[in-house]
């Protein structure tokens, strides 16, 4: 090295300071190991600090007259801590809860991966005689305890099953990756509202800090309690669902594969939401034996798919409103622009069929009536991309933006679309002709139905669907309101009136198709849709607002495989207006219902 | 393929590393005996084994290449930094992984030898004058680019090791004292007035008295002395003002570690379980601190209680010893050898180990603010362990070729 460096004394200083570390450090280790080494260990015996966790209650669940649909009721659930268990007692322990000895030992195991001292659960719900059985054997069973626990109780009538969604058991996977708040063994939204809203519902854990000794038993509260952690309740959801809507428009659907979704038009709020067939949410509660999951999963019913927001189905006749607002608001229609409707229509070689000859029709009677012919036309000359912007305009194509997780934006084809699935200048016109009436591919969840009857009955007023009014915050007090999220779309109030008439007639007025919709007292406005679909019976569709000047419910009803709109949904929309507009049913003459059935409109 | 001779390996280095290496598994392994992290355990021999890999690779490299690959680890390093920034993966609010097969990469650590590497290149140069500001300028330079990219991460411990290492290796590139002083004085002070009011006035205290014996130009030393008040005062000043929340922020940064009991707790714990392991230790696994999981971060941060408690006083002297040996050794190795670039790079490795040492167990028995940074060879985490182990790499190199060159 050059001299300039000054590396020898340079060398030095570092030597001393690396010589001073030493002589600190080693001084520090004399001085906490050998001269205090008494009062460390001392302190390590008996002042060791464990958490003692405060379990949080999960928030209820309102509807929104305050009807409490979901409550929490209390469980018993056995527990063992890994520490203090005797493996030699599995036996006999495995003979009061009826369990194999193995799997008590793998829990157990498993458990004390994560530490020795918290208890782990082994079994839930357990009943009331073996928790008297556990009681008198208590010394017998050394590290055997139980817990209180709550599980999701159901109090109603309506299941309300996709909405509300279910509870379940944390995964090893997702422990992982929010360690911070979860342990081995809590539960956990999985779906719906419990998954979407799991973190107000939850709540978080307290702790109390408490002085154990070298055997881990309690001595006293770590310093007077000031370190604790107050538990915080879980907040309290207020819905924006009318619970015995709710109940009877399951209980229509029962026996049936299909949805109803009925919407607030004044704030999006959801008034309704079934899906069957469905399950018991009350068996997903707590713990659910195997062949309970088994059994829902297999079946061939689907009961855990939510029909009304995850499925795509093609929406029919119900979806012209799409096709007319879009050529009468670029003005390439009018009210007096006519179609002779001779009962089917030519394009190339191919005919596409009309159930009636409707003769001479415009653009109200053709809603009305349901005209195939008039709106096979319309779409050629209104063309895919003007029909594809209102669609959009209407929220086809994307999801609503509803507060739950399951959510099908469904298929709404552009130009873009089709060259991508059949290449460029490969497809054509042809394509587009049954689009016009809401068949081929399209694909729409009857919540997006809902909501498009619900821009139609505002005349443009588009609210995104909640579920969720406001959350009771338990730690503040306060009540937070979801705000509400209104867009309009881009459509004259003139057009709106011919659309709205059409809508109006297609009830009202003899020769509509919707006749069996129709409330006493109550003008009901609305489309029926019968989509046909290659593997088996027509989808039976719906979709209506009423009263229809101010509408205080939009609705769409689906039936899979049942027919005629006109026959099987409109009948069930209808009901269901009727019963939330009167809070109860006014007609009790089952005949009139099955007249309303029995008509041959469509 | 030129032979190996016996005396161009040096055993001491390679020796310590090792035994070091062994500790730390064993260490490992009881930390996370009841997490039922044995994952953990396993991959910490792995990360063992592709460090001494990682080791024989460095170390067997040819010196010439080495020095010209300098610039060459340097900018791979930054690009993997900026990377992290770009896809890193958020792994306990940091974005400083990167997801390999759930293993997780750590470039900053990988950094911080390639700017050892780099440093050495750039002050080994013919014309450098590590006094002249120009040149003192490039060589912060050099540094300030991964601390920046670093910084963007919440990461304290990485930046004050990295400055370290700067100025340790400026100064034994030959900085004068004065200069030395005029970067600390103020950095220290800033950062001690956040640790409060007492920490503050020693290193006020400290300055002055080195300022009057250095007995440097009295106007520059005496601007020296009240930039040191004034950063000290104004950062005490500026946090004073700071929201509540905002100066926990702040605390929170510097001690990412604090936790619900109150920033106290780590250290308490630590020190209960160094000072009970009294002069033998409670036994291998029977350390109660250490098996209760009293210690927060105990495989990694607080590592060094482990050993202590299980061990003793035995223990925990065994690890000071073979730390102390190692830095002994690598100072020697940057004396003897003949090239500038190699003395600089020994002494870069000595820097980055003997900070992380000091802050390592300073913190373990509450001599030093709470900062995470790892133990070097005890500590798991894969990135640490293998730059570690490639910094033991180039020690051996820079022994194996000391009278070349």
């Amino acid at each position: 090295m050059a001299e300039q460096f000054e590396v020898p004394i340079r060398q030095k200083i570092f030597i001393a300071g690396i010589a001073v570390m030493f002589i600190l450090f080693l001084g520090r280790l004399v001085q906490l190991q050998i001269l205090y080494q008494d009062v460390y260990g001392k302190k390590s015996e008996e002042n060791s600090i464990r958490p003692v966790a405060q379990e949080p209650i999960r928030g209820y669940i309102f509807d929104r007259n305050g009807k409490l649909i979901v409550d929490n009721r209390p469980s018993y659930s056995l527990t063992i801590t890994p520490a203090e268990f005797h493996v030699k007692t599995v036996d006999y322990l495995a003979s009061l809860l009826k369990l194999d000895p193995q799997f008590i030992l793998d829990r157990v195991r498993n458990g004390q991966r994560y530490n020795r001292f918290a208890p782990v659960r082994i079994k839930r719900d357990i009943d009331f005689a073996t928790l008297s059985a556990l009681e008198e054997n208590r010394d017998r069973l050394p590290g055997v305890d139980y817990q209180i626990e709550t599980n999701r109780f159901y109090p109603r009538k309506a299941r309300t099953a996709h909405l509300l969604g279910y509870t379940k058991e944390i995964s090893e996977h997702q422990l992982e990756e929010m360690s911070q708040e979860y342990r081995l063994g809590d539960d956990i939204g999985a779906t719906g509202l419990e998954a979407a809203y799991e973190r107000a519902l939850r709540g978080s854990r307290g702790f109390e800090f408490v002085t154990v000794n070298a055997k881990g038993q309690i001595v006293r509260a770590y310093n007077e309690g000031k370190n604790d952690v107050p538990v915080k309740e879980g907040d309290d959801l207020y819905l924006a669902l009318d619970i015995d809507l709710q109940a009877y428009a399951e209980s229509l659907l029962d026996g049936k594969h299909g949805a109803i979704v009925a919407i607030d038009p004044e704030d999006g709020g959801v008034l309704a939401l079934a899906s069957k067939p469905d399950y018991d949410p009350s068996l997903l509660s707590g713990f659910t034996p195997a062949s309970a999951w088994n059994a829902l999963n297999t079946d061939d019913g689907k009961p855990l798919f939510n029909r009304a927001t995850l499925t795509r189905y093609p929406p029919g006749s119900t979806f012209k409103m799409v096709l007319a607002t879009a050529a009468l608001q670029e003005g390439i229609i009018t009210t007096s622009w006519r179609v002779n409707c001779t009962g089917g229509f030519r394009f190339g070689n191919k005919i596409f069929k009309d159930l009636h000859m409707h003769g001479s029709t415009n653009v109200v009677e053709a809603i009305q009536r349901s005209c195939n012919v008039f709106f096979y036309q319309l779409m050629l000359k209104t063309g895919l991309e003007r029909w594809n912007f209102y669609g959009r305009q209407f929220g086809f194509g994307s999801p609503t933006g509803i507060d739950i997780l399951e959510e099908d934006p469904g298929l709404l084809p552009s130009e873009e679309y089709f060259d991508q699935v059949y290449g460029k200048g490969r497809w054509t016109q042809g394509f587009l002709v049954s689009l016009g009436i809401g068949q081929g591919e399209v694909g729409v969840s009857p919540l997006q139905m809902a909501c498009y009857a619900m821009a139609i009955g505002n005349r443009g007023k588009f609210h995104t669907p909640h579920v969720v009014r406001s959350i009771y915050e338990k730690e503040t007090g306060r009540i937070l309101i979801t705000p509400i999220q209104t867009r309009t779309l881009d459509v004259s109030g003139e057009v709106w009136d011919i659309v709205r008439d059409g809508l109006y007639r297609c009830v009202n007025v003899a020769g509509g198709t919707g006749f069996a919709a129709k409330v006493p007292g109550v003008i009901v406005a609305g489309k029926t849709g019968t989509a046909e679909n290659p593997h088996g019976k027509a989808h039976a569709w719906f979709i209506g607002y009423a009263p229809a000047e101010h509408p205080k419910i939009a609705i769409c009803v689906l039936v899979e495989n049942a027919g005629f709109g006109g026959a099987v949904s409109a009948p069930i929309a209808g009901l269901c207006i009727e019963k939330y507009l009167y809070g109860n049913l006014i007609r009790y003459n089952k005949t009139q219902q099955t007249m309303a059935m029995k008509s041959d409109n469509h | 393929m030129e032979e190996w001779s016996k005396e161009q390996i040096d055993v001491t280095t390679i020796v310590s590393a090792l035994l070091l290496s062994l500790i730390g598994v064993v260490s490992v392994y009881s930390a996370t005996y009841d997490a039922g992290a044995s994952v953990i355990f396993y991959r910490q021999l792995l990360w063992v084994a592709l460090g001494i890999v990682g080791m024989l690779i460095v170390m067997l490299t040819p010196f010439r290449s080495l020095q010209l690959l300098s610039y060459v680890f340097y900018g791979l390093s930054i690009i993997a930094l900026i990377g992290v920034l770009v896809a890193g993966k958020m792994v306990a609010g940091s974005k400083s992984w990167f997801g390999v097969r759930g293993l997780g990469l750590q470039p900053s650590e990988f950094a911080k030898a390639a700017t050892v590497l780099a440093l050495a290149a750039f002050l080994s140069g013919r014309h450098i004058n590590v006094n002249r500001l120009k040149d003192i300028s490039i060589a912060v330079a050099l540094v300030l680019v991964p601390v920046i990219l670093i910084l963007l991460e919440p990461d304290l411990g990485t930046t004050v090791i990295f400055f370290g290492i700067l100025l340790l290796v400026m100064y034994w590139a030959g900085a004068s004292n004065f200069l030395l002083l005029t970067v600390l004085a103020p950095t220290a002070a800033a950062i001690a007035s956040l640790f409060g009011t007492t920490p503050f006035a020693l290193v006020v205290l400290f300055s002055l008295v080195t300022l009057l014996i250095l007995r440097e130009n009295r106007f520059v030393s005496s601007i020296v002395f009240s930039l040191t008040v004034l950063v000290g005062v104004s950062v005490q000043f500026i946090f004073g003002k700071l929201a509540p929340h905002q100066q926990k922020r702040i605390l929170t940064f510097m001690n990412p570690d604090a936790d619900p009991l109150g920033a106290g707790y780590n250290v308490l714990q630590s020190k209960i379980a160094i000072g009970s392991g009294g002069l033998f230790g409670k036994g291998y696994l029977r350390g109660t601190q250490t098996q209760l999981n009293f210690i927060p971060a105990q495989w990694t941060d607080f590592i060094y209680c482990v050993p202590s408690e299980e061990f003793g006083f035995v223990g925990a002297f065994i690890i000071l010893f073979l730390l102390t040996v190692l830095l002994y050794r690598g100072v020697q190795i940057a004396g003897m050898v003949k090239s500038r670039y190699a003395s600089l790079v020994a002494i870069g490795v000595v820097a980055s180990f003997a900070l992380h040492t000091i802050i390592n167990i300073g913190m373990s028995m509450g001599m030093v603010p709470v900062i995470g940074v790892p133990l070097p060879f005890i500590s798991y985490g894969g990135s640490n362990l293998i730059t570690n182990m490639l910094m033991i790499g180039l020690l051996l190199n820079m022994y194996a070729n000391r009278k070349e060159y």
